[in-house]
């Protein structure tokens, strides 16, 4: 099958033109950076394999996801390239198709943002760009999908074509410095010489790696100076400085050719907004009462009640009846309670929790469709700066609000190795929505008439605490590295509903599909240890095994103001996933609904120590998913190791003195 | 010509001078065509020695204020 490759600037809509040429579903958002890896589909009708890589400005990468891109032309086989060009940037943009052209393979360009740049006066006559170019040129709205077919007739009848590959004049110089690196080269059969030349003395980082491992070091470092000389003499520039400029010419020509502009004075609806939102007295107040509607949706004002209508459905009708039908089948009472004590209370429990989930995710999609998170990342720099990061560093964390596997990944688009693993290693401190129905459960029985601000508070805590860390990592571990910042700021969007929805439920649904799988799993194999003691089966359940569990945790976590077994039994399956601590929770107390249970968990907990207890889980350890993708993206065992670690370490020490000071003031 | 820390926001200029700012951010900005000889404007300053954002063709870009003040402009 034919495999395509779509490449283009960050934020150009890639994704969507690959969601529409496939039909699947795949994560977009507008913000530079939201896919970070290759991603593959196949098109409609199953004629060619397409393949989705990370944006990127130019070959030469600096961030861990541009050099997805480097690696995947270096390294896979493809047949052809789909490049797709924002038609408002053009000049950047066709930087990157310079340097596609440049590679020889077979090359289409599917024109986004026509619209876009029509409203800012830039008309381009699409002839004579491809044209000038020598390639197929389609408009299209990638977020719509007009235009689609017409890509995919094009894609299909252009993999036939032999192409040459564009060859610019880099100058005297240059161009010998070109010859003596195919001299040293040697034949090359999967992509032109003169490219890997080009990008070598450019200073590509990945491609030098990849020409060290052919050439001898003495002979790819007297290349290099020999031609940096060379260059500096004759033309008084850097190498990079030379190759930009050239390529520049030759785009400015082409864009002379084919763009006419219009002088519109027009104040853009972007401007508008940014000149509130990026204010400099009121953006950082907007930034937090966004975030604070946020929550009151997510928990007062929509959320909750749509989780107590559920919740009582599961409790009444649902247990009722899968009771009713078990007796009439005959079934055993050790099914019955399996069924009705085990998965309905334990999986029931967690379900009750998807409408708020759902709701938190649908925000922060919107914040992510609509273009504000680059906002945020300006707005928060100047904090981020003060603890050692930067700005960028927000986006993973407010991702990691939702989930944080997303949340680790998404640091990838920062620059500085170092600032990426700080990153990485506290997005976990994130409130994540699995984390939310232990609050409910809690914050409903003990806080009831102050719910969203403890709630609140412990997101706030949470955010505090990787701040606080950040600055303590940053003045040891990243010691050495300075912080580096520059962010693209896209114009707003007005996001489509279909595209909401769908990254809604692309989200949520994770969090369904868990309880279907390891919550499930999980409260069948806790209710189990909860039934069976070392004296039997159907034992009184402080005789039980998971009891037994328990205890051995409970004198340590005593200190906290929570040191019965129930407690630590929770805690330790909640590793599996945050949520299985209320599944086990439902089941060790034995109770039909989150009502009854919050009523009987007042004889367990004081307000106190329930407070102590939600931060104990909201900052224990990363669940099992967030730590192995800890594990893959940072490929140390060292790192992945220390994230468990300081994890368990501070949230001992914070409830510690959460729970001893306010024994102390009387709480 | 004066440091981009010395514009006031609504104020266009052009980039003279590149040189001093560090190789990162130099690379980025070139990747979004802020480079010598283009014409940018400066949409807005971020407290306590906060962010600039500029724009350069229609293009927003945030960049530190450290940053800005190796940037040489000449105002329009």
């Amino acid at each position: 099958m034919m495999h395509i490759a779509l490449v283009g600037n960050p934020n150009t809509g890639k994704t969507s033109l690959f969601n529409q040429l496939t039909g699947t579903y795949e994560y977009v958002g507008n913000w530079s950076g939201v896919t970070v890896e290759k991603k593959v589909g196949v098109l409609r009708n199953k004629q060619a394999k397409v393949i989705d890589l990370p944006g990127v400005y130019s070959l030469h990468p600096l961030s861990r996801d541009e050099r997805v891109v480097t690696q995947f032309l270096l390294t896979e086989s493809f047949d052809e390239m789909l490049n797709i060009v924002d038609a408002s940037q053009l000049e950047r943009n066709l930087l990157l198709t310079v340097q596609l052209l440049e590679f020889g393979k077979p090359l289409a360009i599917a024109l986004n943002m026509v619209d876009v740049a029509e409203r800012r006066g830039i008309f381009i006559d699409q002839t004579k760009l491809a044209t000038m170019l020598r390639v197929p040129v389609v408009p299209v709205v990638a977020r719509t999908g007009k235009g689609c077919d017409q890509v995919e007739h094009m894609l299909l009848e252009k993999a036939t074509e032999q192409t040459e590959p564009l060859t610019l004049f880099y100058g005297g110089a240059m161009e010998r410095a070109i010859e003596r690196f195919r001299a040293a080269w040697g034949t090359e059969e999967k992509f032109p010489v003169r490219w890997l030349a080009i990008q070598f003395y450019e200073g590509n980082s990945y491609v030098r790696d990849y020409v060290a491992e052919k050439l001898p070091e003495a002979t790819w470092r007297s290349l290099y100076e020999q031609a940096e000389k060379e260059v500096q003499q004759a033309e008084q520039m850097s190498l990079a400085q030379l190759i930009y400029e050239r390529r520049r010419s030759f785009v400015k020509e082409i864009i002379e050719q084919s763009v006419q502009r219009k002088e519109i004075e027009r104040v853009t609806l972007t401007e508008r907004i940014d000149a509130v939102v990026t204010n400099k007295y009121v953006g950082i107040p907007i930034f937090l009462l966004a975030m604070y509607v946020l929550f009151q949706l997510t928990f007062d004002w929509i959320g909750a009640p749509l989780s107590d209508l559920l919740d009582a459905f599961f409790a009444g009708p649902l247990t009722d009846s899968m009771t009713a039908v078990l007796k009439a089948i005959g079934a055993s009472e050790f099914i019955r309670a399996l069924i009705v004590d085990g998965i309905i209370a334990g999986v029931g429990g967690v379900l009750v929790f998807v409408p708020q989930i759902f709701i938190l995710f649908f925000f922060i999609s919107f914040l992510e469709d609509s273009g504000y998170m680059a906002r945020v990342a300006l707005v928060m720099d100047r904090l981020m700066e003060a603890v050692g990061l930067n700005g960028k560093a927000f986006i993973p964390l407010i991702i990691g609000f939702g989930c944080n596997v997303p949340g680790v990944m998404a640091a990838r688009t920062i620059e500085q190795p170092r600032e990426r693993l700080v990153t990485m290693l506290l997005t976990p401190l994130m409130s994540c929505s699995a984390r939310l129905p232990v609050y409910a459960l809690f914050v409903g029985a003990f806080f009831a008439t102050h719910q969203a601000l403890v709630v609140l508070s412990l997101y706030v805590l949470g955010v505090s605490l990787a701040l606080i860390l950040a600055k303590l990592f940053s003045l040891t571990i990243l010691k050495e590295e300075s912080s580096v910042f520059v962010v693209e700021l896209p114009p707003y969007r007005m996001p489509q509903w279909q595209a909401l929805w769908r990254s809604t439920w692309d989200k949520g649904k994770g969090f369904v599909k868990k309880a279907g799988t390891f919550i499930f799993g999980g409260s069948v194999a806790i209710w189990l240890l909860s039934y069976v003691g070392p004296h039997g089966v159907n034992v009184n359940m402080d005789d039980s095994f998971l009891a037994m569990i328990g205890s051995v945790l409970a004198p340590l976590l005593a200190p906290l103001g929570f040191g019965t077994w129930q407690a630590g039994a929770a805690l330790l399956t909640g590793f599996l996933a945050k949520e299985v601590v209320v599944s086990t929770m439902n089941i060790i107390y034995h109770v039909p609904d989150v009502e009854s249970l919050q009523g009987l968990m007042a004889s367990h907990f004081t307000a106190l120590s329930a407070f102590s207890f939600m931060v104990f889980v909201l900052l224990y350890v990363p669940c099992l998913a967030t730590v192995a993708t800890i594990y893959k993206e940072t490929r140390s065992r060292k790192w992945t190791m220390f994230s468990i670690g300081y994890a368990l370490v501070l949230a001992y020490i914070v409830s510690f003195v959460i729970y001893q000071a306010g024994s102390l003031f009387g709480f | 010509m004066v440091a981009m820390t010395q514009l006031r926001v609504g104020e266009r200029a052009k980039i003279v001078d590149l040189s001093r700012v560090s190789d990162l951010v130099k690379r980025r900005l070139l990747d979004m065509g802020v480079t010598e000889g283009a014409e940018i404007c400066l949409k807005c300053t971020m407290p306590l020695g906060g962010p600039f954002m500029i724009e350069n063709c229609g293009q927003c870009v945030g960049i530190r204020r450290n940053e800005a003040m190796n940037i040489q402009v000449k105002p329009l």
